[in-house]
């Protein structure tokens, strides 16, 4: 896909003090998913490489928090506690955004699918590729 | 009498019991669309006649205000979990809770009510929480989970 493909659109947490920035298409694939973290949030993952995602924002207001294999580095505003974007385990050379910290979803085709986090050994692989930057 | 719920945030540093006073199935399931609750697809419940504890380890709490400032919603400072929302109502302290963070049983399967509260003043939030909210105790307190 060309680089003309996407358009940045910005978001972030509820209290305003973390801001971030993601290069999408219009069409995009997003996952629900059923883990004990993910559950708990509500978190609607939008993956995408390093180079389409930055935090315009805040960074230093971000909270991290892991656990298990403490591969993911779940990020949330101290203030307000919202978890607008992450480095997951399943993509920890790229980011997942929250589709729920969008400014707007208006002129997105936001594909939502449900991922068997519960199964994620089994089920990782196929998230793989979203993370990976054009050749 | 009716099975105590009992859930808690990712890490475990929140714990929070839930006497619904009635059967489970009968308490509400609640999507607020406020801006906060979206963020999060929050869905809370209540009942005048359900009393919720919250044990929560010291420091865990981080109380979070905006918009009318009348509410603390309580997340937790180490995973950022939403736990609950408590509110000083004429009645003393009223709250719901998130069943989706602390991942209360028996709301499976439920489609909660879509709930917009835009147009309240704060007395008439107030009191909207006082018929239909519940007393919450908040203890500082290592949760045994």
């Amino acid at each position: 896909m060309s680089e003309a493909a996407f358009t940045w659109r910005s978001g972030g947490c509820h209290c305003g003090g973390v801001r971030f920035e993601v290069a999408l298409a219009e069409v995009i694939e997003a996952q629900t998913c059923n883990c004990s973290m993910c559950a708990k949030t509500g978190f609607v993952h939008v993956i995408v490489p390093e180079s389409r995602f930055r935090i315009t924002k805040g960074a230093e207001r971000l909270s991290e928090y892991s656990f298990n294999t403490r591969v993911a580095k779940h990020l949330f505003c101290s203030e307000c506690g919202v978890k607008s974007f992450y480095r997951p385990r399943s993509n920890p050379d790229g980011w997942s955004v929250n589709a729920r910290c969008l400014d707007t979803t208006d002129g997105l085709d936001l594909r939502v699918e449900a991922f068997d986090g519960q199964n994620w050994e089994a089920n990782a692989h196929g998230l793989a590729h979203l993370s990976q930057e054009p050749a | 009498m009716t099975t105590q719920l009992a859930g808690h945030c990712h890490c475990g540093s929140i714990r929070v019991i839930l006497e619904p006073g009635k059967p489970v199935a009968e308490l509400p399931l609640r999507a607020c669309q406020c801006s906060f609750c979206r963020t999060r697809g929050a869905l809370t419940t209540s009942d005048p006649g359900a009393h919720l504890f919250v044990e929560a380890a010291p420091g865990s709490i981080n109380r979070y205000r905006f918009g009318l400032k009348i509410t603390d919603f309580l997340l937790c400072a180490e995973c950022g979990t939403y736990v609950a929302a408590v509110s000083e109502t004429p009645a003393g302290v009223m709250g719901v809770v998130n069943v989706r963070g602390v991942d209360l049983a028996g709301f499976e399967g439920r489609t909660p009510d879509p709930m917009i509260y835009d147009e309240e003043t704060a007395d008439q939030r107030l009191a909207r929480r006082q018929d239909r909210w519940m007393p919450v105790v908040v203890v500082e307190v290592q949760p045994s989970i």
